[in-house]
């Protein structure tokens, strides 16, 4: 019993100490697979053509979990996993920009071949990241022979944006695209030890993008 | 054994303030010493169906042993030192393995001789130039790596055995030369060290070398002219 209060306050402790995130949802989908996708497969992409951002392999497989805890009978190949045995057709240099790509990819006959073998339905590919828009404050920790501790303010902003492009790889299309966009504000107060209240900005735009692509994939939502 | 445990603890117990000053100095120093990356990663075979050619690569010493130095120019930054060689020989044995029917790395003069015949060509890389950044230079949260290589095409009886035992070609004699230019970046994370995260962008670049290779390689005019004649003998 006093187990289960203890655990009941500390998840009560986490949830109240979590930062606000808003976050803005948009989609354009068509071709719904009403009966959901069978024994399909689906494979989630991340880009990471950009000069400056990747989109994160992390974010990529969070989004694949969402799925599959969603609806356990859809199939989410895993990204890195895809990536390696299709290589090099996937590396950022030569990976499809478009969805008639598919058919210069199909040319290659062990690469067809592969895609068969996975049973392939529908292609994802995210494309966004997430950014530090601002800080301030001042922390400052200290350890002496007495002990450790720190005192001070801080907080900062994160901002996620997030796009999907759904392709269905049976009939060579755009099949949609969805978009999440989340911000949020963290904040680290700090009196001896330090109390962090941390906006879940990331975890919130998957969450947000996984939801509207498990609609999008299963016939259960 | 519990009286040397004992003087141990005791020891331990006396010396722990001097010892954890002394780790603190070296924490400090550690940050003004030179940085060694030795790229090592896991390559996957490429999926393409294999040219019906017999090829021969000769790794000069330079490629398979290339390192690449920077000194440090200013007290903040590091030496660094990036060790490609072994992965650069690591990788492009998986890479043309998975796109030629047939390759033999050629290490030594005997070897030569018993392949000449039946070899289609010889390629020879080169790493032209390899640079590197890291975000203390230039204030963007992205490790990156570029690498230029000069690859050429060579006739097996155009290769010889050099006095020391390498082999060896005038570089005039070729059947195409070109350049492919390859480049990797991972971003900066969370509790990763510049050296992992060099080795990762290095990496990066080592795969995506291949990628252009393997796009590029028929479309160099002297290589396509010559493949064309090879896989019209070879059928």
């Amino acid at each position: 019993m006093g187990f289960l209060s203890r655990s009941l306050a500390a998840a009560l402790a986490t949830a109240a100490l979590q930062g606000c995130v808003t976050a803005t949802v948009d989609e354009m989908t068509f071709n719904e697979p009403v009966e959901g996708i069978g024994d399909r497969s689906v494979v989630i992409l991340g880009r990471r053509h950009a000069a400056d951002y990747d989109t994160e392999f992390d974010f990529i497989e969070c989004i694949g979990d969402h799925i599959r805890s969603g609806d356990s009978s859809i199939t989410v190949i895993d990204e890195v996993k895809f990536i390696n045995e299709m290589y090099p057709w996937f590396e950022p240099r030569i990976a499809p920009m478009r969805s008639q790509d598919i058919d210069r990819l199909l040319e290659q006959q062990p690469v067809a071949e592969r895609f068969d073998e996975l049973k392939l339905e529908y292609m994802i590919w995210i494309d966004g990241k997430t950014v530090e828009t601002n800080s301030s404050g001042s922390l400052t920790c200290a350890v002496g022979p007495g002990g450790a501790g720190c005192f001070g303010f801080g907080t900062w902003g994160n901002a996620s944006d997030y796009e999907a492009t759904i392709w269905n790889f049976t009939d060579r299309a755009e099949v949609g695209r969805v978009s999440a966009a989340t911000s949020g504000q963290s904040y680290m107060p700090a009196v001896v030890v330090p109390i962090p209240i941390i906006a879940p900005v990331q975890g919130t735009a998957c969450s947000s993008l996984g939801d509207q692509l498990l609609r999008y994939l299963s016939a259960e939502h | 054994m519990v009286v040397l445990s004992l003087a141990s603890t005791t020891f331990v117990l006396n010396h722990w303030r001097p010892i954890a000053s002394l780790l603190t100095l070296l924490t400090l120093l550690s940050g003004c010493g030179g940085k060694q990356v030795v790229v090592e990663g896991n390559f996957p075979k490429p999926l393409i169906e294999p040219l019906p050619i017999t090829l021969g690569v000769a790794y000069p010493p330079a490629f398979a042993n290339h390192e690449f130095f920077d000194e440090a120019k200013g007290r903040k930054e590091s030496d660094w030192l990036v060790k490609t060689g072994a992965a650069q020989v690591e990788f492009w044995n998986i890479m043309l393995g998975g796109m030629f029917d047939q390759v033999v790395v050629l290490t030594s003069d005997e070897q030569l001789h018993k392949w000449e015949d039946k070899l289609d060509a010889v390629l020879v890389p080169v790493v032209d130039d390899l640079q590197y950044t890291i975000p203390l230079y230039t204030n963007v949260k992205v490790y990156e790596v570029w690498m230029r290589y000069r690859f050429r095409l060579v006739q097996a009886s155009d290769i010889h055995d050099h006095e020391d035992g390498s082999l060896t070609y005038h570089p005039s004699q070729h059947i195409a030369e070109w350049t492919l230019t390859a480049y990797g970046k991972t971003p900066t994370a969370f509790l990763k060290s510049d050296e992992d995260a060099v080795n990762q962008a290095a990496v990066v670049a080592l795969r995506d070398a291949g990628a252009n290779f393997a796009t590029s390689f028929g479309r160099v005019p002297e290589v396509a002219a010559w493949l064309d004649a090879a896989v019209e003998d070879a059928l």
